[in-house]
Protein backbone atom coordinates (compact mmCIF):
# COMPACT_ATOMS: atom_id res chain seq x y z
CA UNK A 1 0.00 0.00 0.00
CA UNK A 2 1.29 3.26 -1.00
CA UNK A 3 1.61 5.75 1.72
CA UNK A 4 -0.32 8.92 1.88
CA UNK A 5 0.50 11.11 4.88
CA UNK A 6 -2.77 13.14 6.40
CA UNK A 7 -1.82 16.12 4.93
CA UNK A 8 -1.53 15.42 1.22
CA UNK A 9 -4.90 13.86 1.94
CA UNK A 10 -6.40 17.22 3.84
CA UNK A 11 -4.40 19.31 0.90
CA UNK A 12 -6.16 17.42 -2.22
CA UNK A 13 -9.57 17.69 0.07
CA UNK A 14 -8.90 21.48 0.08
CA UNK A 15 -7.94 21.91 -3.77
CA UNK A 16 -11.48 20.86 -5.01
CA UNK A 17 -13.49 21.91 -1.87
CA UNK A 18 -11.89 25.52 -1.61
CA UNK A 19 -9.79 26.74 -4.45
CA UNK A 20 -12.35 25.35 -7.59
CA UNK A 21 -9.83 22.71 -8.95
CA UNK A 22 -11.77 20.62 -11.75
CA UNK A 23 -11.02 19.03 -14.87
CA UNK A 24 -11.98 21.47 -16.99
CA UNK A 25 -13.00 19.33 -19.67
CA UNK A 26 -13.03 15.90 -21.27
CA UNK A 27 -12.90 15.95 -25.25
CA UNK A 28 -13.07 13.42 -27.02
CA UNK A 29 -11.71 13.25 -30.27
CA UNK A 30 -13.46 11.94 -33.58
CA UNK A 31 -12.29 11.29 -37.16
CA UNK A 32 -14.17 11.62 -39.74
CA UNK A 33 -12.37 10.54 -42.88
CA UNK A 34 -14.87 7.58 -43.29
CA UNK A 35 -18.16 9.43 -43.27
CA UNK A 36 -17.76 11.23 -46.50
CA UNK A 37 -20.26 10.74 -49.34
CA UNK A 38 -20.85 12.38 -52.38
CA UNK A 39 -23.95 13.08 -50.97
CA UNK A 40 -24.08 15.77 -48.20
CA UNK A 41 -27.47 14.59 -46.98
CA UNK A 42 -25.46 11.25 -47.02
CA UNK A 43 -22.40 12.52 -45.11
CA UNK A 44 -24.48 14.56 -42.50
CA UNK A 45 -26.50 11.45 -40.88
CA UNK A 46 -23.12 9.50 -41.39
CA UNK A 47 -21.29 11.86 -39.25
CA UNK A 48 -24.21 12.61 -36.32
CA UNK A 49 -24.44 8.44 -36.42
CA UNK A 50 -20.70 8.01 -35.66
CA UNK A 51 -20.55 10.86 -33.21
CA UNK A 52 -23.82 9.26 -31.24
CA UNK A 53 -21.82 5.78 -31.77
CA UNK A 54 -18.72 6.84 -30.51
CA UNK A 55 -19.46 9.81 -27.67
CA UNK A 56 -23.13 8.69 -26.33
CA UNK A 57 -21.42 7.39 -23.51
CA UNK A 58 -19.12 10.32 -22.91
CA UNK A 59 -21.29 12.27 -20.38
CA UNK A 60 -22.27 8.66 -18.13
CA UNK A 61 -18.33 8.17 -18.04
CA UNK A 62 -16.92 11.33 -17.14
CA UNK A 63 -19.96 11.16 -14.28
CA UNK A 64 -18.94 7.76 -13.37
CA UNK A 65 -15.32 9.24 -12.97
CA UNK A 66 -16.98 12.73 -10.87
CA UNK A 67 -18.06 10.12 -8.46
CA UNK A 68 -14.91 8.16 -8.35
CA UNK A 69 -12.09 10.22 -7.62
CA UNK A 70 -14.38 12.99 -6.33
CA UNK A 71 -13.08 15.69 -8.88
CA UNK A 72 -15.85 17.67 -10.78
CA UNK A 73 -15.58 17.46 -14.79
CA UNK A 74 -16.69 20.69 -15.89
CA UNK A 75 -17.54 20.01 -19.26
CA UNK A 76 -18.00 17.04 -21.94
CA UNK A 77 -17.30 17.70 -25.28
CA UNK A 78 -16.34 16.38 -28.80
CA UNK A 79 -13.72 17.72 -31.40
CA UNK A 80 -14.27 16.64 -34.97
CA UNK A 81 -11.95 16.27 -38.21
CA UNK A 82 -12.30 19.59 -39.63
CA UNK A 83 -15.33 19.36 -41.93
CA UNK A 84 -13.34 20.86 -44.75
CA UNK A 85 -12.10 17.97 -45.15
CA UNK A 86 -15.14 15.66 -44.86
CA UNK A 87 -17.90 17.45 -46.66
CA UNK A 88 -16.45 18.23 -50.53
CA UNK A 89 -18.43 20.77 -51.84
CA UNK A 90 -18.64 24.55 -52.59
CA UNK A 91 -22.29 25.39 -51.87
CA UNK A 92 -22.25 26.99 -48.50
CA UNK A 93 -25.26 25.53 -47.56
CA UNK A 94 -24.16 22.46 -47.34
CA UNK A 95 -21.95 23.64 -44.73
CA UNK A 96 -25.18 24.83 -43.08
CA UNK A 97 -26.61 21.32 -43.11
CA UNK A 98 -24.01 19.78 -41.59
CA UNK A 99 -23.78 22.18 -38.78
CA UNK A 100 -26.91 21.33 -38.17
CA UNK A 101 -26.44 17.41 -37.97
CA UNK A 102 -23.28 18.30 -35.62
CA UNK A 103 -25.50 20.39 -33.28
CA UNK A 104 -27.70 17.65 -33.37
CA UNK A 105 -25.85 14.49 -32.60
CA UNK A 106 -24.03 17.32 -29.15
CA UNK A 107 -27.43 17.32 -28.13
CA UNK A 108 -28.06 14.09 -28.00
CA UNK A 109 -25.33 12.86 -26.09
CA UNK A 110 -25.67 15.76 -23.87
CA UNK A 111 -22.66 18.06 -24.49
CA UNK A 112 -22.64 21.00 -24.57
CA UNK A 113 -19.91 22.06 -27.35
CA UNK A 114 -18.75 20.57 -30.26
CA UNK A 115 -15.67 21.71 -32.34
CA UNK A 116 -14.57 21.17 -35.62
CA UNK A 117 -16.20 23.48 -37.83
CA UNK A 118 -13.43 24.09 -38.98
CA UNK A 119 -10.63 24.59 -42.12
CA UNK A 120 -7.53 25.25 -42.73
CA UNK A 121 -6.23 28.01 -45.16
CA UNK A 122 -3.07 29.35 -43.65
CA UNK A 123 -1.84 28.98 -47.68
CA UNK A 124 -4.74 29.18 -49.43
CA UNK A 125 -8.53 28.12 -49.91
CA UNK A 126 -10.05 25.60 -51.79
CA UNK A 127 -13.94 26.01 -53.24
CA UNK A 128 -14.54 24.01 -50.03
CA UNK A 129 -12.92 26.24 -47.50
CA UNK A 130 -14.37 29.17 -49.02
CA UNK A 131 -17.73 27.68 -48.84
CA UNK A 132 -17.60 26.63 -45.11
CA UNK A 133 -15.91 29.92 -44.33
CA UNK A 134 -19.07 32.02 -45.85
CA UNK A 135 -21.10 29.18 -44.22
CA UNK A 136 -20.38 30.48 -40.79
CA UNK A 137 -22.49 32.85 -39.87
CA UNK A 138 -25.19 31.39 -40.62
CA UNK A 139 -24.02 27.73 -39.55
CA UNK A 140 -23.09 29.56 -35.83
CA UNK A 141 -26.34 31.14 -35.16
CA UNK A 142 -28.83 28.56 -36.32
CA UNK A 143 -27.03 26.58 -33.88
CA UNK A 144 -26.68 26.27 -30.06
CA UNK A 145 -23.82 23.57 -29.52
CA UNK A 146 -21.40 24.27 -32.73
CA UNK A 147 -17.80 26.25 -32.44
CA UNK A 148 -15.83 26.79 -35.17
CA UNK A 149 -12.08 27.63 -36.01
CA UNK A 150 -10.14 28.45 -39.08
CA UNK A 151 -6.24 28.83 -39.47
CA UNK A 152 -4.82 31.56 -41.20
CA UNK A 153 -1.74 31.18 -40.30
CA UNK A 154 1.69 29.40 -39.36
CA UNK A 155 5.11 29.43 -39.12
CA UNK A 156 5.49 27.36 -41.78
CA UNK A 157 3.00 29.17 -44.10
CA UNK A 158 2.79 32.90 -43.46
CA UNK A 159 -0.35 34.77 -43.28
CA UNK A 160 -2.93 34.70 -45.48
CA UNK A 161 -4.45 38.00 -45.39
CA UNK A 162 -6.89 37.37 -47.38
CA UNK A 163 -8.78 34.64 -45.15
CA UNK A 164 -7.81 37.22 -42.06
CA UNK A 165 -10.15 39.76 -43.73
CA UNK A 166 -12.96 37.12 -44.49
CA UNK A 167 -13.07 36.35 -40.70
CA UNK A 168 -13.40 39.98 -39.93
CA UNK A 169 -16.20 39.88 -42.23
CA UNK A 170 -17.39 36.93 -40.31
CA UNK A 171 -17.14 37.69 -37.14
CA UNK A 172 -19.09 40.82 -38.33
CA UNK A 173 -21.93 39.28 -39.82
CA UNK A 174 -22.31 36.52 -37.09
CA UNK A 175 -22.41 39.11 -34.32
CA UNK A 176 -25.07 40.82 -36.15
CA UNK A 177 -27.15 37.77 -36.41
CA UNK A 178 -26.64 37.04 -32.78
CA UNK A 179 -27.41 40.34 -30.85
CA UNK A 180 -30.00 39.22 -29.26
CA UNK A 181 -27.97 37.21 -27.41
CA UNK A 182 -25.60 40.10 -27.10
CA UNK A 183 -23.94 38.74 -30.16
CA UNK A 184 -22.73 35.26 -28.25
CA UNK A 185 -21.89 33.46 -31.63
CA UNK A 186 -18.38 35.59 -32.16
CA UNK A 187 -17.44 33.91 -28.67
CA UNK A 188 -17.96 30.64 -30.42
CA UNK A 189 -15.86 30.94 -33.62
CA UNK A 190 -11.61 31.35 -33.17
CA UNK A 191 -9.03 32.44 -35.87
CA UNK A 192 -5.68 30.57 -35.38
CA UNK A 193 -2.18 30.60 -36.35
CA UNK A 194 -0.57 27.37 -35.80
CA UNK A 195 -3.53 25.68 -34.98
CA UNK A 196 -3.22 22.50 -32.55
CA UNK A 197 -4.72 19.10 -34.00
CA UNK A 198 -5.64 17.89 -30.27
CA UNK A 199 -6.59 20.86 -28.63
CA UNK A 200 -9.13 20.14 -25.65
CA UNK A 201 -10.49 23.29 -24.95
CA UNK A 202 -13.60 25.35 -26.76
CA UNK A 203 -14.07 26.99 -29.55
CA UNK A 204 -10.86 26.01 -30.98
CA UNK A 205 -11.14 22.52 -30.66
CA UNK A 206 -10.61 20.11 -33.58
CA UNK A 207 -9.77 16.73 -34.58
CA UNK A 208 -6.50 17.02 -36.96
CA UNK A 209 -5.34 15.09 -39.60
CA UNK A 210 -2.41 13.21 -37.50
CA UNK A 211 -4.73 11.86 -35.26
CA UNK A 212 -6.10 9.08 -34.14
CA UNK A 213 -9.54 7.43 -35.45
CA UNK A 214 -10.74 8.19 -31.97
CA UNK A 215 -8.90 10.15 -28.90
CA UNK A 216 -9.19 11.34 -24.82
CA UNK A 217 -7.41 14.79 -24.67
CA UNK A 218 -7.69 16.23 -20.91
CA UNK A 219 -7.82 20.28 -19.97
CA UNK A 220 -7.07 21.10 -16.91
CA UNK A 221 -7.34 23.37 -14.67
CA UNK A 222 -6.90 25.54 -11.12
CA UNK A 223 -5.97 28.61 -10.92
CA UNK A 224 -7.53 28.91 -7.75
CA UNK A 225 -5.13 26.22 -6.37
CA UNK A 226 -2.47 28.65 -7.59
CA UNK A 227 -3.53 31.63 -6.58
CA UNK A 228 -4.06 30.47 -3.12
CA UNK A 229 -0.29 29.36 -2.64
CA UNK A 230 0.92 32.27 -4.24
CA UNK A 231 -1.28 33.93 -1.88
CA UNK A 232 0.20 32.30 0.94
CA UNK A 233 4.05 33.13 -0.09
CA UNK A 234 3.90 36.88 0.03
CA UNK A 235 8.01 36.18 1.44
CA UNK A 236 8.55 34.60 -0.98
CA UNK A 237 11.20 35.12 -3.89
CA UNK A 238 10.63 34.68 -7.14
CA UNK A 239 12.57 31.90 -7.49
CA UNK A 240 10.83 30.12 -4.70
CA UNK A 241 7.57 31.75 -5.99
CA UNK A 242 8.49 29.83 -9.72
CA UNK A 243 9.23 26.40 -7.66
CA UNK A 244 6.01 26.67 -5.50
CA UNK A 245 3.81 27.17 -8.86
CA UNK A 246 5.79 24.03 -10.41
CA UNK A 247 4.94 21.63 -7.22
CA UNK A 248 1.05 22.55 -7.69
CA UNK A 249 0.85 22.52 -11.34
CA UNK A 250 2.88 18.86 -10.89
CA UNK A 251 0.05 17.84 -8.71
CA UNK A 252 -3.14 19.35 -10.87
CA UNK A 253 -1.43 18.05 -13.74
CA UNK A 254 -1.65 14.28 -12.27
CA UNK A 255 -5.28 14.37 -11.33
CA UNK A 256 -5.76 15.10 -15.19
CA UNK A 257 -3.62 12.20 -16.28
CA UNK A 258 -5.58 10.17 -13.42
CA UNK A 259 -8.69 10.64 -15.73
CA UNK A 260 -7.40 11.18 -18.96
CA UNK A 261 -6.11 7.25 -18.57
CA UNK A 262 -9.49 5.74 -17.00
CA UNK A 263 -11.69 7.94 -19.54
CA UNK A 264 -9.92 6.68 -22.69
CA UNK A 265 -10.33 3.11 -21.48
CA UNK A 266 -13.37 3.09 -20.74
CA UNK A 267 -14.22 4.64 -23.75
CA UNK A 268 -12.35 2.36 -25.41
CA UNK A 269 -10.43 5.07 -27.29
CA UNK A 270 -6.43 6.08 -27.61
CA UNK A 271 -4.99 8.53 -24.48
CA UNK A 272 -4.35 12.29 -26.57
CA UNK A 273 -2.96 14.72 -24.17
CA UNK A 274 -3.10 16.56 -21.33
CA UNK A 275 -2.98 20.42 -22.16
CA UNK A 276 -1.58 22.06 -19.46
CA UNK A 277 -3.42 25.00 -19.16
CA UNK A 278 -4.77 27.29 -16.69
CA UNK A 279 -8.25 28.48 -17.54
CA UNK A 280 -9.91 30.89 -15.57
CA UNK A 281 -14.01 30.82 -14.65
CA UNK A 282 -15.79 33.79 -14.54
CA UNK A 283 -16.20 32.46 -10.21
CA UNK A 284 -14.45 34.71 -7.88
CA UNK A 285 -11.30 32.47 -7.10
CA UNK A 286 -10.79 31.25 -10.58
CA UNK A 287 -8.97 33.91 -12.11
CA UNK A 288 -5.46 34.38 -13.99
CA UNK A 289 -5.62 38.16 -13.04
CA UNK A 290 -6.19 36.99 -9.34
CA UNK A 291 -2.88 35.10 -9.41
CA UNK A 292 -1.03 37.67 -11.21
CA UNK A 293 -2.31 40.21 -8.46
CA UNK A 294 -1.54 37.96 -5.75
CA UNK A 295 1.80 37.83 -7.34
CA UNK A 296 2.67 41.55 -6.20
CA UNK A 297 1.12 43.91 -8.94
CA UNK A 298 -1.84 46.24 -7.77
CA UNK A 299 -4.19 44.96 -10.52
CA UNK A 300 -3.72 43.10 -13.73
CA UNK A 301 -2.33 45.26 -16.54
CA UNK A 302 -0.05 47.58 -14.13
CA UNK A 303 3.91 47.62 -15.28
CA UNK A 304 5.31 44.05 -14.79
CA UNK A 305 2.19 41.94 -15.42
CA UNK A 306 3.75 40.64 -18.71
CA UNK A 307 7.14 39.48 -16.75
CA UNK A 308 4.59 38.25 -13.79
CA UNK A 309 2.28 36.11 -16.78
CA UNK A 310 5.82 34.53 -18.61
CA UNK A 311 7.12 33.42 -15.44
CA UNK A 312 3.61 32.05 -14.23
CA UNK A 313 3.12 30.63 -17.54
CA UNK A 314 6.89 28.72 -17.42
CA UNK A 315 5.74 27.71 -14.15
CA UNK A 316 3.03 25.81 -15.02
CA UNK A 317 4.61 23.99 -18.34
CA UNK A 318 7.81 23.42 -16.30
CA UNK A 319 5.72 21.20 -13.48
CA UNK A 320 3.05 19.94 -15.64
CA UNK A 321 5.99 18.20 -17.88
CA UNK A 322 7.44 16.17 -14.70
CA UNK A 323 3.28 14.87 -14.70
CA UNK A 324 2.74 13.63 -17.86
CA UNK A 325 4.49 12.29 -20.71
CA UNK A 326 1.95 13.31 -22.76
CA UNK A 327 1.52 17.22 -23.15
CA UNK A 328 -0.31 18.75 -26.06
CA UNK A 329 -3.48 21.28 -26.96
CA UNK A 330 -2.42 24.76 -26.48
CA UNK A 331 -0.76 24.56 -22.78
CA UNK A 332 -0.46 27.72 -21.18
CA UNK A 333 -1.96 30.07 -19.41
CA UNK A 334 -5.02 31.53 -20.59
CA UNK A 335 -6.32 35.37 -20.56
CA UNK A 336 -9.56 35.78 -22.00
CA UNK A 337 -11.48 39.17 -20.78
CA UNK A 338 -15.37 38.13 -20.28
CA UNK A 339 -13.94 34.61 -18.98
CA UNK A 340 -11.94 35.76 -15.96
CA UNK A 341 -13.88 38.72 -13.43
CA UNK A 342 -10.88 40.43 -12.24
CA UNK A 343 -9.35 41.00 -15.87
CA UNK A 344 -12.88 42.12 -16.90
CA UNK A 345 -12.82 44.24 -13.49
CA UNK A 346 -9.62 45.64 -14.42
CA UNK A 347 -10.04 46.45 -18.54
CA UNK A 348 -13.53 48.39 -17.46
CA UNK A 349 -11.29 50.53 -14.51
CA UNK A 350 -8.97 51.25 -18.10
CA UNK A 351 -5.72 49.11 -16.40
CA UNK A 352 -5.91 46.74 -18.65
CA UNK A 353 -5.63 47.93 -22.58
CA UNK A 354 -5.75 45.91 -25.54
CA UNK A 355 -2.03 47.27 -26.61
CA UNK A 356 -1.52 45.08 -22.91
CA UNK A 357 -3.08 42.21 -23.75
CA UNK A 358 -1.33 41.55 -26.69
CA UNK A 359 1.81 41.98 -25.14
CA UNK A 360 0.48 39.74 -22.87
CA UNK A 361 -0.55 37.31 -25.96
CA UNK A 362 3.48 36.56 -26.59
CA UNK A 363 4.06 34.98 -23.45
CA UNK A 364 1.35 32.91 -22.85
CA UNK A 365 -1.87 30.89 -24.52
CA UNK A 366 -3.88 31.90 -26.35
CA UNK A 367 -3.96 34.96 -27.70
CA UNK A 368 -6.66 37.97 -27.95
CA UNK A 369 -9.01 35.79 -26.34
CA UNK A 370 -13.15 37.10 -25.35
CA UNK A 371 -12.24 40.21 -25.92
CA UNK A 372 -15.24 42.42 -26.69
CA UNK A 373 -14.96 45.41 -29.40
CA UNK A 374 -17.35 48.41 -30.49
CA UNK A 375 -19.88 47.06 -32.84
CA UNK A 376 -19.26 49.82 -35.43
CA UNK A 377 -15.50 48.75 -35.33
CA UNK A 378 -14.49 49.22 -39.26
CA UNK A 379 -13.92 45.63 -40.99
CA UNK A 380 -10.05 46.54 -42.06
CA UNK A 381 -9.65 47.28 -38.11
CA UNK A 382 -10.82 44.16 -36.50
CA UNK A 383 -8.60 42.42 -39.82
CA UNK A 384 -5.49 44.27 -38.88
CA UNK A 385 -6.26 42.78 -35.08
CA UNK A 386 -6.61 39.65 -36.38
CA UNK A 387 -3.41 39.97 -38.39
CA UNK A 388 -1.12 41.44 -34.96
CA UNK A 389 -1.87 38.24 -33.31
CA UNK A 390 -1.42 36.15 -36.08
CA UNK A 391 2.20 37.78 -36.13
CA UNK A 392 2.84 36.93 -32.57
CA UNK A 393 2.41 33.16 -33.56
CA UNK A 394 4.05 33.40 -36.86
CA UNK A 395 6.93 34.62 -35.54
CA UNK A 396 7.24 33.05 -31.99
CA UNK A 397 6.37 29.44 -33.90
CA UNK A 398 3.71 29.66 -31.20
CA UNK A 399 -0.30 28.82 -31.39
CA UNK A 400 -2.11 32.49 -31.12
CA UNK A 401 -6.03 32.69 -31.36
CA UNK A 402 -8.63 35.42 -31.41
CA UNK A 403 -11.54 35.31 -30.52
CA UNK A 404 -12.97 39.13 -30.85
CA UNK A 405 -16.77 40.07 -30.37
CA UNK A 406 -17.94 42.86 -31.88
CA UNK A 407 -20.65 44.16 -29.77
CA UNK A 408 -23.28 45.25 -32.29
CA UNK A 409 -24.93 48.81 -31.20
CA UNK A 410 -22.66 49.22 -27.86
CA UNK A 411 -19.72 51.53 -27.41
CA UNK A 412 -16.72 51.45 -25.44
CA UNK A 413 -17.66 51.03 -21.74
CA UNK A 414 -20.70 48.94 -21.89
CA UNK A 415 -20.83 45.39 -20.79
CA UNK A 416 -21.63 42.68 -22.46
CA UNK A 417 -23.15 39.61 -20.78
CA UNK A 418 -22.24 36.43 -22.95
CA UNK A 419 -23.35 34.10 -19.97
CA UNK A 420 -22.17 30.67 -18.19
CA UNK A 421 -18.64 30.00 -18.77
CA UNK A 422 -18.18 32.80 -20.82
CA UNK A 423 -18.81 35.53 -18.48
CA UNK A 424 -19.27 39.04 -19.08
CA UNK A 425 -16.87 41.83 -20.33
CA UNK A 426 -16.87 45.80 -21.52
CA UNK A 427 -16.75 46.97 -24.50
CA UNK A 428 -12.72 48.15 -25.07
CA UNK A 429 -11.47 50.91 -26.89
CA UNK A 430 -9.66 50.29 -30.09
CA UNK A 431 -7.35 52.51 -32.09
CA UNK A 432 -9.06 54.04 -34.63
CA UNK A 433 -6.00 55.05 -36.51
CA UNK A 434 -6.57 53.66 -40.47
CA UNK A 435 -4.83 50.71 -41.88
CA UNK A 436 -6.91 50.25 -45.11
CA UNK A 437 -3.96 50.53 -47.35
CA UNK A 438 -2.05 47.74 -45.61
CA UNK A 439 -5.20 45.52 -45.35
CA UNK A 440 -6.49 45.72 -48.64
CA UNK A 441 -3.17 45.20 -50.14
CA UNK A 442 -4.16 41.59 -49.94
CA UNK A 443 -2.03 38.35 -50.20
CA UNK A 444 -0.03 36.28 -48.09
CA UNK A 445 2.50 37.65 -45.63
CA UNK A 446 5.70 35.68 -45.94
CA UNK A 447 6.94 32.81 -44.21
CA UNK A 448 9.43 34.05 -41.87
CA UNK A 449 12.75 32.97 -41.61
CA UNK A 450 12.15 31.08 -38.74
CA UNK A 451 9.97 28.38 -40.74
CA UNK A 452 13.15 26.99 -42.51
CA UNK A 453 14.71 25.26 -39.52
CA UNK A 454 15.83 22.04 -41.67
CA UNK B 1 -11.83 -7.21 -6.44
CA UNK B 2 -11.12 -4.84 -2.98
CA UNK B 3 -11.27 -1.58 -3.21
CA UNK B 4 -9.59 0.92 -0.99
CA UNK B 5 -11.36 4.30 -0.70
CA UNK B 6 -10.10 7.45 1.31
CA UNK B 7 -13.04 8.61 3.68
CA UNK B 8 -12.62 12.59 4.61
CA UNK B 9 -15.03 14.38 7.70
CA UNK B 10 -14.64 17.70 8.07
CA UNK B 11 -17.52 19.78 11.03
CA UNK B 12 -17.88 21.18 14.27
CA UNK B 13 -17.36 18.19 16.57
CA UNK B 14 -20.11 16.42 18.73
CA UNK B 15 -20.02 13.13 20.69
CA UNK B 16 -20.25 9.98 19.19
CA UNK B 17 -18.93 11.31 15.58
CA UNK B 18 -16.35 8.58 14.92
CA UNK B 19 -19.02 5.55 15.89
CA UNK B 20 -21.42 7.52 13.54
CA UNK B 21 -19.05 6.72 10.27
CA UNK B 22 -17.97 3.70 11.65
CA UNK B 23 -21.20 2.20 11.97
CA UNK B 24 -21.94 3.09 8.67
CA UNK B 25 -18.98 1.70 7.39
CA UNK B 26 -19.93 -1.83 9.38
CA UNK B 27 -23.34 -1.91 7.79
CA UNK B 28 -21.67 -2.14 3.98
CA UNK B 29 -19.60 -5.01 5.11
CA UNK B 30 -16.65 -2.52 4.43
CA UNK B 31 -13.57 -2.38 6.67
CA UNK B 32 -11.75 0.12 8.67
CA UNK B 33 -7.83 -0.34 7.18
CA UNK B 34 -6.73 3.01 9.14
CA UNK B 35 -8.11 5.88 10.68
CA UNK B 36 -6.82 9.13 12.22
CA UNK B 37 -9.17 11.85 14.23
CA UNK B 38 -8.38 15.46 15.55
CA UNK B 39 -10.27 18.29 17.20
CA UNK B 40 -8.79 21.54 17.06
CA UNK B 41 -10.43 24.43 17.89
CA UNK B 42 -13.72 22.67 18.02
CA UNK B 43 -13.35 21.45 14.63
CA UNK B 44 -14.14 17.48 13.84
CA UNK B 45 -11.26 16.41 11.24
CA UNK B 46 -11.02 12.83 10.37
CA UNK B 47 -9.47 10.45 7.50
CA UNK B 48 -10.27 6.85 7.35
CA UNK B 49 -8.72 4.18 4.96
CA UNK B 50 -11.89 1.97 3.98
CA UNK B 51 -11.60 -1.04 2.09
CA UNK B 52 -14.50 -3.43 0.58
CA UNK B 53 -14.84 -6.10 -1.97
CA UNK B 54 -17.01 -5.48 -4.63
CA UNK B 55 -19.13 -7.88 -4.38
CA UNK B 56 -20.23 -6.90 -1.01
CA UNK B 57 -21.27 -3.40 -1.68
CA UNK B 58 -20.40 -0.71 -4.35
CA UNK B 59 -18.63 2.37 -3.98
CA UNK B 60 -21.84 4.89 -4.95
CA UNK B 61 -24.24 3.17 -2.27
CA UNK B 62 -20.87 3.19 0.26
CA UNK B 63 -20.30 7.14 -0.55
CA UNK B 64 -24.21 7.51 -0.75
CA UNK B 65 -24.81 6.04 3.05
CA UNK B 66 -22.14 8.50 4.22
CA UNK B 67 -22.84 11.04 3.03
CA UNK B 68 -26.26 10.69 4.31
CA UNK B 69 -24.62 10.18 7.90
CA UNK B 70 -22.73 13.20 7.49
CA UNK B 71 -25.73 15.73 6.39
CA UNK B 72 -27.39 13.86 10.20
CA UNK B 73 -24.58 14.90 12.24
CA UNK B 74 -23.37 17.40 10.65
CA UNK B 75 -20.20 16.36 8.87
CA UNK B 76 -18.87 17.55 5.39
CA UNK B 77 -17.69 13.61 4.54
CA UNK B 78 -16.13 13.09 0.96
CA UNK B 79 -15.47 9.94 -0.94
CA UNK B 80 -12.92 9.67 -2.63
CA UNK B 81 -10.69 6.43 -4.41
CA UNK B 82 -7.40 5.90 -3.09
CA UNK B 83 -5.85 6.62 -6.62
CA UNK B 84 -6.63 10.05 -7.03
CA UNK B 85 -4.66 10.29 -3.61
CA UNK B 86 -1.56 8.12 -4.94
CA UNK B 87 -1.55 10.10 -8.60
CA UNK B 88 -0.80 13.12 -7.26
CA UNK B 89 1.28 13.26 -4.30
CA UNK B 90 3.50 9.81 -5.63
CA UNK B 91 5.08 9.33 -8.96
Amino acid sequence: MVFITEQEILETVNMIRSENLDVRAVTMGISLYDCSERDVRRTAERIHAKIVRRAGRLVSVAHEIEEKYGIPIVNRRVSLTPIAHVVGSDDPAAYVEVAHALDAAAEEIGIDFVGGFSCMVQKGMTRGDTALIEAIPEAISSTRRVCSSVNVASTRAGINMDAVVRMADVLLAVSKMTVADDCIGAAKIVTFCNVPEDNPFMAGALHGSGEPEVSINVAISGPGVVRNVVEHHPEASLIELADLIKRTTFKITRVGELVAREASQMLDAQMGIIDLSLAPTPAVGDSIAEILESMGLEQVGAPGTTAALAMLNDAVKKGGTMATSSTGGLSGAFIPVSEDAAMAKAAADGVLSIEKLEAMTAVCSLGLDMIVVPGDIPRNALAGMIADVMAIGMINSKTTGARLIPAHGKKVGEWVTLGGLFGEAPVMSVSRAGNDAFVERGGRIPAPLQSLTN
Amino acid sequence: MRTTVIVTALGPDSHGLLAQVAVTVAEHNANIDDVSQTVANGMFTMIMFVSFDQTETTMADLKDALEKTGERVGLQIHVQHENIFKFMHRI
